[in-house]
């Protein structure tokens, strides 16, 4: 019989909850879906082995839900990835959530497995981050007596590095309600089509007006360090007219960005041409429907 | 930790280590070791459970968070020494060799035919893509759980 070896809290709200998180002595994480942190713990994985306390969060119905509050979205930092995939806001607005929820692990993991605990060991292929990234989306993080909201985008440090302090919890994203007019697609490629880490996600939003794009938000995910968004590429882009050599040309600006930022590595000559004629055939598709 | 819970279909009450995983708690305190334990890493599916309607790995979860939920395991889907028709048709169109997958396959059919009794070859597909099997090549598979959705539905 396998036992966590460590000590379990389940607090019934947020007050008991940041109590907990409050006591400095001793090294706590968060248990929510566990899909990632009981196959640690049990694996002796350096991230968890010092891990004496785990809070469960899954008791506060506070933390596992979906609103739409005004113009915002707020998702609850332990909502399920099947949760998020079947609700009717994100289907309406986040369509690129919902398709990059939908390919996460298995219906078994995706029935366990949290939002927030997608993202907050920041690790390259998370798949909600890339749609997260061009959907603008903040977080709320919480601690005791405090509240502060922080970009996703700003959060990310670097591989396997957050803004988020030891006594803080990821409380909720918050998106903006995007623009009727913006639309986009998302693409995972894995090993296999289930049950698999992601090699390359990339995630592309915009609104074209008079055939030009009015405006573009361009991430990744898993082909570069930490989910990315490309500034430089999106304002080159801004009010461009669309044709066929300005698709062409993005997607080789992307592929030497994206080389710039990881440098020449061995998988390079298989990942490049990947990611530049998905990223061809994303911007083209979107066009087409358009 | 005192816990209490549906398992197939009757209440129980147990006292759990809180530290330990569902399938232990399943296996080796209450004997029902039907579920079986695979890869131990979510990657497998032998160890899937249904817990209020939806199929998990209990490898992934804890014990005491099935607390006040419903839990159906491969030992409860059965009625009166009869087996569910999942169980007849994995055995008519050889959906099984070794069997060491079944229980799980046939724990996530169940759920999916829960949820949806009409499924599609694709939503079959994507309801068992969290369960390896290294004998039938899944065809067989596939059909038992057809047969299966056109069954119930009567």
């Amino acid at each position: 019989m396998i036992n966590l070896n460590c000590k379990i809290e389940t607090p019934k709200n947020i007050d008991e909850l940041l109590k907990l998180l409050a006591v400095e002595n001793f090294n706590s994480k968060i248990l929510a879906g566990g899909t990632d942190l009981i196959v640690g713990k049990i694996q002796g994985s350096k991230r968890f082995v010092d891990t004496e306390l785990l809070i469960d969060i899954n008791k506060i119905e506070e933390l596992h839900k979906i609103d739409l509050i005004d113009d915002k979205i707020i998702i609850g930092a332990s909502t399920t990835f099947s949760e998020i995939e079947n609700n009717k806001i994100i289907n309406e607005h986040l369509p690129l959530l919902k398709k990059a929820v939908s390919k996460i692990g298995s219906l078994q993991i995706r029935n366990r497995a949290t939002i927030a605990g997608n993202f907050v060991n920041n690790a390259p292929c998370a798949d909600s981050v890339p749609p997260l990234l061009v959907y603008n989306a903040e977080l709320e993080l919480i601690s005791f007596g405090n509240k502060r909201t922080i970009s996703l985008e700003n959060f990310l440090e670097a591989p396997y590095k957050t803004q988020l302090q030891k006594s803080e919890l990821v409380s909720k994203i918050i998106i903006p309600v995007p623009d009727k007019n913006i639309i986009g697609d998302f693409y995972k490629l894995g090993r296999r089509r289930a049950v698999a880490i992601s090699r390359i996600t990339l995630a592309v939003l915009c609104r074209i007006e008079n055939n030009s794009f009015d405006d573009i938000r361009i991430a990744s995910g898993a082909v570069t360090p930490i989910g990315k968004r490309f500034y430089e590429i999106e304002n080159f882009t801004r009010e461009k007219r669309i044709n066929n050599d300005l698709l062409i040309n993005l997607s080789q600006m992307l592929g030497e960005e994206i080389l710039k930022i990881t440098g020449l590595r061995w998988s390079s000559a298989y990942k490049l041409p990947v990611v530049q004629q998905m990223f061809y055939q994303l911007l083209n598709n979107i066009v087409i429907k358009k | 930790m005192k816990i209490k819970f549906y398992l197939n279909k009757k209440e129980i009450e147990i006292e759990v280590d809180p530290t330990i995983r569902l399938i232990d708690l399943l296996r080796e305190k209450l004997n029902l070791t039907g579920t079986k334990e695979g890869c131990s890493i979510g990657e497998c599916g032998a160890c899937t459970v249904i817990v209020d309607g939806k199929a998990i790995n209990s490898c992934l979860m804890l014990a005491y968070q099935v607390d006040g939920c419903n839990v159906i395991t491969i030992e409860g889907i059965s009625e009166d020494g009869k087996l569910h028709p999942l169980q007849e048709n994995f055995l008519k169109t050889g959906a099984i060799q070794c069997g060491f997958c079944t229980p799980g396959m046939i724990m996530s059919a169940y759920a999916l035919l829960l949820e949806n009794p009409n499924p599609t070859e694709e939503e079959i597909k994507d309801a068992i893509a969290g369960n390896l099997c290294r004998c039938t090549g899944y065809k067989q598979i596939i059909d038992a759980i057809e047969v299966s959705a056109k069954e119930l539905k009567g």
